[in-house]
């Protein structure tokens, strides 16, 4: 080959066309979407995280989880994503997602952690597996500590990782106003998603949004039958955090091998204080059990890290439907044809 | 310069360092062949019928799974036009006006009911899909339908003479109160129903009536409330109930009807 | 048998092409000019290889045991992995890379290297930039970005440094003497000017003017398959362009392949970058092309394979003296292998199971190690011997190097491409609980564990032999070290 000049105009030419295809172009496609809002201008979705989750999601990305863990739902054609169950969740378990995930779930999201490998399952719609009472609620105190009941009208006891309240309305995890409801199975709470038509499973799943519930600020009625409130699903109420709550989250972020022996989770023990138990326990301190507990007058509490990353995970939610991406049908023998068999 | 002429078999290694004296060379830059040059081999055919796999496979995959290139369609397989069937690529974004509510209905049916359903609306026995051409429910007062496609339901039921139960059906209040509204206007006006339509408001009003309502409903909780049951808010809405005979297909119920006593509606179950 | 023992022979009748006094002198010549700058960036980039490989000793124990050493901050896995990633990106790669680049450049455009002092600063800035790199993403600052972690504090610092190196080479080149211009001066003249393109790119869309929401991840694999491709790649097959018609003494195959070979990876390889977000939420046509661009950089690949193959045709049997000669052949054959795993799992049917697997790492390293690394590793063996003065001391060291690195990555493929299957077809089971894909992939991990000890063996046994040739401690002797005791034959040609 002859010639400086045409080699290099060369050179540049092929990585300027390819950068106009996969990062130009694109841009035009799909680089300004706003969020999806309903014919009232309300319901609009996605928002911007709160605070401490963003702070939560520095903490996530500083930490490398996303190398384990991807923040992505295929759609049913591609893979089984849609189908699986979220292991250890209460029966009927929440499923990774009730639909695949599209561009405008990401839009606020810098950076946003799709993920490459899952040597742990998918997070997209961990926030929405956390059981109904604590969906963008702040941790609360393990049953499994009575001493330290929270008091009814209390708004929890830790200014912990609740987004402010007048975020509520807008976060599509709005709390359900009904504090003082049932504190009972998570399959209390109104439904939205996925039962497959071959019941193996009953009814519903938690929902990411009561529908008509204006949200009210966090005070509710005051309910003399309101002891610890976190519902206990599945195990033996008192020994493990209700699967995928804040607690739970925090339990398996400082001995993840405590609630799930298979578990390949490296622990996170400095994200974690063990101090002197002062006075009272405090109220989110974990209730570790056997091996690993801190001994007598010792508790394991989250630093503010900790409860930003939790924070963090209990928003991370994509189940709010959107006009362009279809909810995951029935998975039995459907005659939905269009599938297009891949390559 | 012929420094290298005399060398003896056995040259000692050099260290250069700053010297430039260039009588002395290295042995290894002796030893060597020249510098690399190229030959002229032209292609050969083998080679060219690869190329050619290559670029018919390549063209193709890249023909039949772009989606028409827009920005728009997630799915590799799929046109996102505005009319398509039920599957994977039926999310595209529906213009909704000058539609009337039963076609629209018809759109959302597509896109969500028809896989169980069928599109002829006669179901499934053997899968347990109930039909809904026909059937009491949907016939009948607009309450029950509209609760089943709410919560959504289990468990053993009859219709038409027949038990169903083994399947589930999710709740759809999902969708938002426009497409629910808009699939019972559909499905009741269909296959020979006539059912009356059903309103955006209705279905809100049901919304919030059934906010704290656990999951799905079952077939004892539609059986306690009475068969021409409608909702109120509608055009049968206020009127004392009477055998649900309302054939008004292509109305569309935007009237703003007064919020009806719901002194004839039961409690809910 | 001691290669001192294999009897010495003049070597004007070791090799049947004279070459002039001239070009002697004046390979000297540059030899002598780029002795500083090269050693200096092999000695670096030596040195980052033995820390990236203790730090992917770490990140794979910890993954199978990850109760090793959990409590501290610094040493979590999340942070262990991308320092691992990094310091071999950058800190071994990029520089050894580059060191092989500027002796190729200099002896390819045939003059002396001017201007040292400034390649010496900006590989003294360039290993600050990692070293920030490093301490930053172990103290938490990682950015997020694949491949991209380095804080921003290290990544101006490594453009700093680029700029200088990078204008260099753009400068040698156009001051070279001497048409036409040879393959292996496209490919590193391609690579000088990709790489601080795609960088800025990447650094521009995803920090200084951010683009949107999974955007972000479209750009950040579409720079980090370029940097696999386009530099990585460039700078390998350039060297293998090089040595193997350099060692073996005949001329390359055929111009036209090689003209072919390039410009095709040119347009295609760039294009690949979504082929690891198949089925992600992106428009279906952005996975398509990537797609579609893999299978289509099956044309290159086979071009480039021919090339090889036939201008080797008759001269395998050298393989077993020449270390270059192995090192570079087997780089070129994994080329071959890396790029078609490479087809196979982007199609979105195989994609459905293998897109969250190991088989990624495994197929990530088949190119960074199989094929790149192992080809700078027949450089240096070339090059080195050069710049020094002295023959590599032991045979058996380079023997022991070779069969350790080769049955490491070897292993280390198998047991992640059969893991990684394993785990796939597991995680695509709905009706089986996740935990049990992890758990079916243990197995595989602890396996690929024993391989980054072979590998471990590997790279020390070299850094060893590389400082013995540093300190002056070669052989002093006008036989290059051969692997196996030569059988000279008048006229044979197994000069190296």
């Amino acid at each position: 080959m002859k010639g400086f000049t045409p080699l290099v105009l060369g050179i540049l030419a092929t990585l300027a066309f390819s950068w106009l295809g996969l990062a130009y172009i694109p841009d035009l496609q799909i680089g300004h979407l706003d969020p999806q809002s309903d014919e009232e201008g309300t319901d609009i979705y996605p928002m911007p995280k709160s605070g401490m989750a963003e702070r939560g999601r520095r903490i996530y990305v500083a930490n490398g989880c996303f190398y384990c863990h991807s923040e992505q739902v295929r759609a049913d054609y591609a893979a089984s994503d849609i189908d699986r169950a979220r292991d250890a969740a209460p029966s009927p378990p929440s499923k990774w997602g009730d639909r695949r995930s599209a561009p405008r779930d990401y839009i606020f999201d810098r950076p946003a952690l799709l993920g490459k490998m899952r040597m742990g399952p998918d997070l997209a719609n961990i926030g929405k597996a956390a059981p109904a009472e604590e969906e963008a609620a702040p941790a609360q105190p393990s049953p499994a500590n009575p001493a330290n009941p929270v008091p009814p009208g209390a708004s929890p006891p830790v200014a912990n990782a609740s987004p402010p309240p007048a975020n509520a309305a807008a976060q599509q995890n709005a709390k359900p106003a009904a504090q003082p409801s049932t504190p009972t199975e998570p399959a209390a709470s109104p439904p939205a998603t996925n039962a497959s038509p071959t019941p193996t499973n009953a009814t519903a799943q938690q929902n990411a949004k009561p529908p008509a519930q204006p949200s009210t600020s966090p005070a509710p009625a005051a309910s003399p039958a309101q002891a610890a409130t976190a519902p206990s699903p599945a195990a033996s109420p008192s020994e493990f955090p209700a699967p995928y709550s804040a607690a739970w989250h925090h339990q398996h972020l400082y001995a993840p091998r405590s609630l799930n022996l298979d578990s390949d989770m490296p622990a996170y023990k400095f994200f974690y204080e063990k101090r002197r138990v002062g006075g009272e326990q405090s109220a989110d301190a974990i209730n570790l059990r056997g091996e690993g507990a801190p001994g007598e007058g010792w508790e394991i509490v989250p630093t503010y890290d900790a409860k930003c990353l939790v924070a963090y995970l209990m928003s991370l939610n994509q189940s709010h439907p959107l006009n362009e991406v279809k909810s995951a049908a029935p998975p039995a023998a459907s005659p939905a044809a269009a599938k297009p068999v891949a390559k | 310069m012929k420094g290298s002429d005399s060398a003896p078999l056995h040259r000692q290694g050099m260290d250069y360092g700053e010297s430039e004296d260039v009588q002395k060379v290295h042995a290894a830059i002796q030893r060597e062949k020249q510098e690399p040059r190229v030959g002229l081999e032209p292609l050969s055919l083998w080679l060219i019928g690869i190329y050619a796999l290559a670029v018919f496979f390549g063209g193709a995959y890249l023909g039949r799974f772009s989606g028409s290139f827009s920005g728009n369609s997630l799915d590799p397989g799929t046109v996102p036009t505005k009319s398509h069937g039920p599957g994977p690529g039926g999310g595209g974004q529906q213009p909704q006006q000058e539609l009337t509510p039963a076609e629209r209905g018809k759109k959302v049916f597509a896109a969500n009911c028809a896989v169980c359903h069928q599109a002829s609306g006669l179901g499934s026995q053997s899968q347990g899909y109930p039909p809904l051409a026909g059937s009491e429910i949907t016939n009948g007062g607009s309450r029950r339908a509209a609760m089943v496609v709410m919560k959504g339901l289990q468990g053993p039921i009859t219709v038409k003479g027949q038990q169903y139960g083994s399947a589930v059906m999710q709740p759809w209040e999902s969708l938002g109160d426009q497409k629910v509204a808009d699939v019972l206007t559909y499905e009741r006006q269909e296959w020979g129903n006539h059912g009356g339509p059903v309103t955006k408001e209705q279905i809100a009003a049901l919304r919030k009536e059934l906010a704290n309502h656990p999951a799905s409903f079952t077939g004892p909780d539609l059986e306690a409330v009475p068969t021409d049951a409608n909702l109120p808010g509608g055009e049968e809405g206020a009127a004392p109930p009477k055998p649900g005979e309302q054939a008004k297909p292509g109305a569309p119920p935007q009237g703003s009807a007064p919020p009806a006593t719901p002194g004839a509606q039961p409690p809910k179950p | 048998m001691n290669p001192t023992e294999i009897p010495l022979k003049s070597p004007s009748s070791v090799t049947n092409l004279s070459i002039g006094d001239v070009e002697q002198v004046e390979r000297a010549l540059i030899d002598a000019s780029t002795r500083v700058p090269v050693l200096m960036f092999y000695a670096s980039a030596v040195v980052w290889l033995l820390l990236g490989t203790l730090l992917a000793g770490f990140t794979s124990f910890k993954l199978h045991s990850p109760d090793l050493l959990s409590n501290v901050s610094f040493l979590t896995w999340g942070r262990i992995r991308p320092a691992h990633l990094n310091v071999m990106l950058y800190g071994w790669g990029s520089m050894v890379g580059m060191g092989t680049a500027i002796w190729l450049m200099a002896r390819l455009c045939r003059t002396t290297l001017r201007h040292p002092l400034l390649l010496v600063t900006g590989g003294a800035f360039w290993n600050l930039g990692v070293l920030l790199g490093i301490c930053g993403i172990l103290m938490g600052d990682s950015t997020g970005y694949h491949w991209l972690e380095f804080p921003s504090y290290a990544a101006v610092t490594l453009f700093i440094a680029y700029s200088i190196i990078g204008s260099w080479a753009v400068l040698m080149f156009r001051f070279r003497r001497g048409d036409p211009i040879y393959i292996t001066q496209w490919y590193l003249l391609a690579a000088f000017l990709w790489f601080p393109w795609m960088y800025l790119a990447a650094q521009t869309m995803l920090f200084i003017v951010p683009v949107q929401g999974v955007l972000q991840a479209a750009v950040n694999w579409w720079y980090a398959n370029n940097l696999l491709f386009l530099w990585f790649g460039s700078l390998g097959l350039g060297t293998a362009y090089y040595m193997i018609p350099k060692v073996i003494g005949r001329p390359v195959y055929s111009y036209h392949l090689a003209a072919i070979g390039f410009w095709t990876y040119a347009f295609f390889a760039s294009w690949t970058g979504m082929q690891r977000l198949v089925d992600g939420p992106f428009p279906a046509w952005m996975i398509t092309a990537s797609i579609a661009a893999m299978i289509l950089c099956i044309i290159p690949v086979a071009t480039v394979g021919l090339n090889h193959h036939m201008t080797m045709r008759g001269y395998f049997p050298l393989m077993r003296y020449s270390p270059t000669l192995r090192f570079t052949v087997f780089g070129a054959m994994s080329y071959t292998a890396f790029s078609v795993l490479g087809v196979v799992i982007s199609l979105r049917s195989f994609a459905r199971y293998l897109q969250f697997s190991e088989v990624s790492v495994a197929y990530s390293h088949l190119g960074l190690y199989a094929f790149f690394s192992m080809i700078m590793f027949g450089a240096m063996y070339y090059i080195v011997p050069r710049l020094v003065g002295r023959e590599w001391r032991f045979a058996s060291l380079i023997k022991i190097h070779f069969w350790a690195s080769v049955y490491g990555i070897g292993l280390m493929t198998l047991m992640l491409l059969a893991g990684g299957m394993v785990q796939g077809m597991n995680m695509d089971n709905p009706t089986l609980p996740f935990t049990e894909s992890t758990q079916s992939v243990l197995p595989y991990l602890r396996g690929r564990s024993l391989s980054g000890i072979l590998m471990t063996v590997a790279h020390f046994v070299f850094a060893y032999h590389f400082l013995l040739m540093l300190l002056g401690l070669g052989r002093t002797a006008s036989v290059p070290t051969f692997l196996n005791p030569v059988n000279p034959e008048p006229g044979e040609m197994v000069a190296h």
